[in-house]
């Protein structure tokens, strides 16, 4: 303990004697970054209970009153190097830290971000000019509509900038505390989203073929999860049939603003038919008019109303014993201008399961937003799960039929003898 | 057999060696000396072999039958890399990093607006020029024929300055200062 106390002084020191008038002067500059969020105010209260009475997990360094407080039940914070080093410091907010050219990099980075929000205002005030004159004055329909939206994409860019440099955006961010209905988080997470999740997925869509199978075209832009229970399921990954008996949870992140209707379908490309000797569709899960928006992510697919939503309610996926793996592909579709189907007609209709994704997507006019996936196949539980949902292939195993060789790849045909 | 220093060890290790094989403190330049000295030098059959331009792996070493051996480029930059004299990699705490962050990001930024001035100061120039030009070829009502005279670029890179003006780019100005006195040599 004193080991650690002692390495931390001699910077506390250093720090409180050479920079206390600094940071004082610096009080009252250093709010303008922040819009919303305001700096912790210093703890005015004083303590009532001496120290060891009532431990703070986030300074406390004797082993003897770290005991005392995991007996209690919180953990301290921190290593205890760092504990004591926050015992005696000056608690400095972090963008009041006395560096000079730190601080001269906020002046800089300040003095553009209030250049931003001068064009913003001024980018606000145009757009609203535009959008008020008439067609006639603008010079038609199609010019207008084309100058507004460039405009509005400039605003939006220009929101970005406004904060971008901000070195507290990015630490909430990178901690995860970011708020979604704020264009720079929203901004930020596309960003890492693309990085990397992204490429998995569309990796994943594409060499499992469900982009041809199922859709002939995808480009994701939500971010989706998929749950069963409480396990998250990767694009891909294989699920038993008695983890997929009750249907998944969605986390479908939106990256802009504004909230819009989905319609989610869970299809399986893969059913066996011996007839044909080829592969039929099955719709696993059809919802519509499911709101999602960038702060209201989760979607419980089995939580979604019956009456207004749900059209063709959760199957549970079974792989007959035999057949290859079924590709189990979950599609969020972007219904048109974001106005709301008629349920009450789709549900009359779509009552069959066996109609592909494409002629839904062709005749309610949507487009595919976000995708999933996961696999099912033969396994231990399948068998109770058949006789659970009244499967009546349960007793069946496929086999391959046997394909005679071509005449001339025979090992040894008649000609030979 | 004696102890050998700690950066001797790790030496050592690096090259597979018995610690009481390694001699004393080799020079850097040495080792690498000795290294590609012991590389083995392509026979005529093998620098026959080796027709492709594009790959660094011999012929030879590439067949399957030679067995594993190991890349004396690999063994030196593992012998750099973990050398006790290469100084360990930058690591910087969380607000350490992030004013570092903030530092890079105003700079990034003051840089971009100064080539973004430097930019408009040009083309502001330019254009002054441009407007110049357009004012002499129609508003002086000679009918243009100032500019194009102006414009004209007969004799520009034939009838240059006299070469005597020329003198070498140096640091400080000559050691004669100006010559006052100078005229320039009559043409014949």
């Amino acid at each position: 303990m004193a080991h650690c106390e002692r390495a931390s002084k001699p910077l506390l020191q250093c720090l409180r004697n050479t920079y206390s008038r600094g940071i004082a002067g610096t009080q009252l500059q250093t709010r303008a970054f922040q819009s919303t969020a305001s700096v912790k105010e210093a703890e005015a209260e004083a303590p009532s209970q001496p120290f060891h009475k009532a431990p703070d997990p986030s300074l406390v360094t004797s082993p003897r009153l770290e005991r005392r407080l995991l007996r209690q039940g919180t953990a301290p914070i921190g290593s205890r190097r760092r504990r004591a080093a926050l015992q005696d410091s000056a608690n400095i907010p972090f963008e009041q830290l006395p560096y000079q050219c730190f601080q001269e990099a906020r002046k800089v980075l300040l003095a553009d971000r209030e250049e931003k929000l001068k064009e913003i205002e001024t980018m606000r005030q145009r757009l609203a000019r535009q959008e008020a004159l008439s067609v006639e004055e603008a010079g038609g329909e199609k010019a207008k509509k084309s100058r507004v939206t460039a405009m509005q994409l400039h605003l939006e860019r220009l929101k970005i900038l406004a904060d971008i440099n901000d070195p507290l955006v990015k630490r909430n961010f990178e901690d995860g505390e970011g708020d979604m209905s704020k264009p720079i988080y929203r901004f930020l997470a596309d960003r890492k989203w693309r990085e990397y999740r992204r490429k998995i997925l569309v990796q994943r869509i594409t060499q499992m073929k469900v982009i041809p199978d199922v859709l002939p075209h995808c480009d994701p832009v939500v971010d989706t999860r998929m749950y069963f229970g409480k396990r998250q399921v990767q694009a891909g990954e294989y699920v038993d049939a008695r983890a997929s008996t009750s249907a998944p949870k969605l986390d479908i992140q939106l990256f802009e603003g504004g909230e819009k209707l989905v319609t989610i379908a869970i299809v399986d490309p893969d059913i066996p038919n011996v007839e044909t000797n080829s592969f039929d569709y099955k719709t696993h899960f059809l919802a519509v008019n499911v709101p999602i928006s960038a702060t209201s992510t989760k979607v419980d697919l089995s939580q979604l109303l019956e009456d207004s939503q749900v059209v063709l309610p959760w199957l549970p996926p079974v792989a007959q014993k035999g057949s290859p793996y079924h590709r189990l592909s979950v599609f969020i579709m972007e219904q048109k201008n974001s106005r709301p189907l008629n349920f009450e007609a789709i549900k009359t209709k779509e009552t069959s399961r066996d109609v592909t994704l494409r002629t839904l997507q062709a005749s309610y006019h949507l487009k595919a937003i976000g995708a999933h996936l996961f696999r099912t196949q033969w396994d231990d539980t399948t068998l109770e799960v058949m006789k659970e949902i009244g499967f009546d292939g349960a007793s069946v195993e496929l086999r391959r039929a046997r394909v005679e060789p071509l005449p001339y790849k025979r090992r040894n045909p008649s000609s030979f003898r | 057999m004696k102890s050998l220093s700690p950066a001797l060890a790790s030496l050592a290790n690096v090259f597979r060696v018995p610690m009481s094989m390694a001699p004393a403190r080799p020079s850097v330049s040495r080792v690498c000396h000795e290294i590609l000295r012991q590389q083995q030098k392509p026979g005529p059959v093998t620098a026959a072999l080796q027709a492709s331009s594009f790959s660094t792996t011999s012929a030879m070493a590439k067949r399957k039958s030679g067995g594993s051996t190991t890349d004396k480029r690999i063994t030196m930059i593992r012998y750099f890399l973990h050398h006790p004299l290469t100084p360990r990699p930058l690591r910087f705490s969380r607000n350490r990093y992030l004013r570092h962050w903030t530092i890079h990001r105003a700079w990034q930024l003051f840089q971009a607006q100064q080539r973004r001035k430097q930019e408009l100061e040009l083309m502001r120039q330019y254009q002054s020029m441009q407007e110049a030009c357009e004012e002499l070829r129609t508003g002086a009502g000679d009918g243009g024929k100032l500019f194009r005279v102006s414009m004209n670029k007969k004799g520009i890179f034939t009838e240059m300055f006299p070469i005597e003006y020329a003198r070498m780019q140096t640091d400080s100005p000559p050691a004669e200062g100006w010559n006052y006195d100078w005229k320039k040599p009559e043409r014949r």
